[in-house]
């Protein structure tokens, strides 16, 4: 395997989470036991930690008798999936991203075909919506309001949070695919895009970070992933109402086996196992009782908002490196919000 | 110097405490250094010049430099006040100064955020003013002004309370005015530390990131500083900037720091020692 250069920065993140992901653990593995290293991005920890590995845990010990023990680990997608390039030994990969699952592709980690099933490799759905004050006193329901003069509006900075560009990529694609017929609309979702940006108040690391600024009282909206706020529910926190979009991103966030770690440690079975689960009914119930929307669109899930109208997915707008390119790049549609905006005072 | 060699516990020091220096400090930097000028000088010349990066940095020192003025005058007269009166709570006063270095600089921008925010008394009344501080220019010299508030007063205060008053008083007796004798005979022998404080606070200020990230707003061409550029960059992956842009404000600190060591040295020179 050639990974190229160690990244130093990964490197020390990967030695930091290795030695506290286990440390969180009790230590008391016994020959028998199977361990199953995950490497998660962030927003899924409670689905995880409390719903799927207990749950999983059950079935795997039904079936072969053996008890799993989990080391678990949970940070941005981005820091997640180079914390595993350079050599952070995750065996099963969960990111928000299919970007940066591909990062682990070119790395020599994780097969080619990972996405080849059905799902194109996601074991979540979610969609962007947009969180807003109680009895929403702006009148908030679609993108545009979010360009109206005098609205705070809040979601974190695509620099470093995955999230970010989940929920620009729907401003943008909702503002491209406004157009009759099908056909697309750049400029109107370069002139969208713009408004809402000039709106933006405050731009944080992460997307938790973005939902505690707007508990703590800044912004008249949040554009958040819809299982942040359904999650809220669950844990007994101050509910945050939303308005779907007419025209909104549909998440998917993807899993894979990373073969390198599998192979070192000889868990194969029960990491395909854990995979497979992640996909089951089961599985995905339980990913739908922590605000996820299930990957299978044959399964049911009551008490959800229902689908907006024109639902869209990265792959309508060419997919995740053509969004990389025309939107977050130097000269993409959301870097040059701002250097038009400087060149025109 | 004695002319003897020596010693070998104290070569033995010596070479320690060097090499402590070289691995704590040296060492990291210098693998910094590597890396950001590895590809060459009209590279780093791009990285710096693009448009982002080059904002960030401007603003960096821009904050900096306006949080340095403040600090140069409040500091001086925190510390004449210190030195020169006597009042009830000058101790618990004297306490509080350094409390800003204790405080985790997260917390630091967290309270400014709910003291000034938008959504408190203070951040609603000083917006409808058209003042919005937080998440705005002014949230981020702020954060500075906290986070540096000890230097000035600390390097200051040790100065003025060595003062000879003697030549204070010879020049109240020759009829000097108070302001003519703090311009005439106080200031000359308390600008090195002034001096000494605001430098230090400049170059502390340049690398601060934690109080300044929570009031900042991190609006690229608009508040984002150079700390949270590298650490922006970094998240996304594209460390060569962020080394760049850590190299300016590491050399911009090192350069501030080596000046006043010479002016320093200088000043050791005037007075025979």
């Amino acid at each position: 395997m050639r990974t190229g250069r160690a990244n130093p920065w990964v490197l020390l993140a990967a030695l930091t989470l290795g030695a506290l992901g286990p440390a969180c653990e009790p230590s008391g593995a016994s020959k028998g036991d199977d361990v199953l290293t995950l490497g998660a991005y962030s927003v899924v920890r409670e689905a995880f930690h409390d719903g799927l590995l207990p749950a999983f845990a059950k079935v795997w010990h039904a079936k072969t008798g053996h008890v799993v023990r989990f080391e678990e680990s949970y940070n941005g997608s981005g820091a997640q999936a180079r914390a595993i390039a350079s050599g952070f030994d995750a065996d099963v990969a969960v990111l928000s991203l299919e970007s940066d699952m591909d990062a682990l592709v070119k790395a020599g980690l994780v097969k080619e075909d990972w996405n080849a099933g059905p799902d194109r490799g996601n074991v979540t759905n979610s969609l962007v919506v947009i969180g807003y004050r109680d009895g929403n006193p702006k009148g908030l329901r679609d993108w545009p309001d979010l360009a109206r003069p005098g609205v705070a509006v809040l979601y974190p900075d695509p620099k470093t949070s995955g999230g970010a560009r989940w929920n620009i990529a729907a401003i943008w694609g909702a503002g491209l695919l406004s157009g009759e017929g099908g056909s697309q609309k750049p400029e109107a979702a370069r002139d969208l895009l713009a408004r809402v940006q000039a709106n933006v108040v405050n731009m944080d690391g992460s997307g938790r970070q973005s939902l505690a600024t707007f508990e703590r009282g800044t912004g008249d909206a949040v554009v958040t992933y819809e299982n942040e706020l359904l999650l809220r529910r669950k844990y007994g926190k101050a509910p945050i109402p939303y308005a779907t979009p007419e025209a909104t991103l549909r998440i998917e966030s993807p899993a894979a086996l990373v073969e390198t770690s599998v192979a070192r440690h000889g868990n194969r079975e029960v990491a395909e196992a854990f995979l497979a689960f992640l996909r089951s009914d089961q599985g995905q119930a339980i990913l739908a009782e922590y605000g996820f929307r299930p990957v299978n669109p044959q399964l049911e899930v009551a008490g959800l908002p229902s689908m907006p109208a024109k639902l869209f997915t990265i792959r309508d707008l060419g997919g995740w490196p053509a969004v990389k390119k025309t939107v977050f790049d130097a000269g993409g549609a959301w870097a040059s919000t701002f250097t038009r905006r400087a060149g025109g005072k | 110097m004695p002319a003897h060699p020596p010693s070998t516990p104290a070569l033995v020091l010596r070479a320690s405490t060097l090499a402590y220096l070289g691995v704590m400090v040296v060492l990291p930097l210098t693998a910094l250094a590597i890396q950001a000028t590895g590809a060459g000088p009209s590279s780093f010349v791009k990285a710096v010049l693009d448009p982002f990066a080059w904002h960030a940095l401007k603003l960096t020192f821009a904050t900096a430099g306006v949080m340095v003025a403040m600090n140069a005058v409040m500091g001086t007269a925190t510390a004449w006040v210190l030195v020169r009166y006597d009042f009830p709570g000058k101790g618990l006063m004297n306490a509080l100064i350094d409390l800003p270095f204790a405080v985790p600089t997260v917390v630091t921008g967290l309270m400014l955020v709910a003291l000034y925010g938008p959504s408190s008394v203070l951040g609603t009344i000083l917006g409808r003013a058209g003042l919005a501080v937080i998440y705005q220019q002014p949230g981020i010299v702020l954060a500075l002004l906290f986070v540096t508030y000890p230097f000035v007063i600390r390097s200051v205060q040790p100065v003025l309370m060595e003062i000879d008053r003697g030549e204070e008083e010879a020049a109240a007796t020759l009829g000097a005015k108070p302001w003519t004798i703090f311009r005439r005979v106080t200031f000359p022998t308390l600008y090195p530390s002034i001096l000494t404080g605001t430098a230090l606070a400049f170059s502390r200020a340049l690398g601060e990131f934690g109080s300044v990230v929570m009031v900042a707003g991190n609006r690229p061409l608009e508040t984002k500083t150079g700390p949270m550029y590298v650490f922006g960059e970094i998240e996304s992956g594209n460390r060569y900037p962020a080394m760049v842009v850590s190299a300016v404000l590491l050399a911009s600190s090192l350069a501030i720091l080596i000046a006043l060591n010479l002016i320093q040295r200088r000043r050791g020179g005037e007075h025979g020692e």
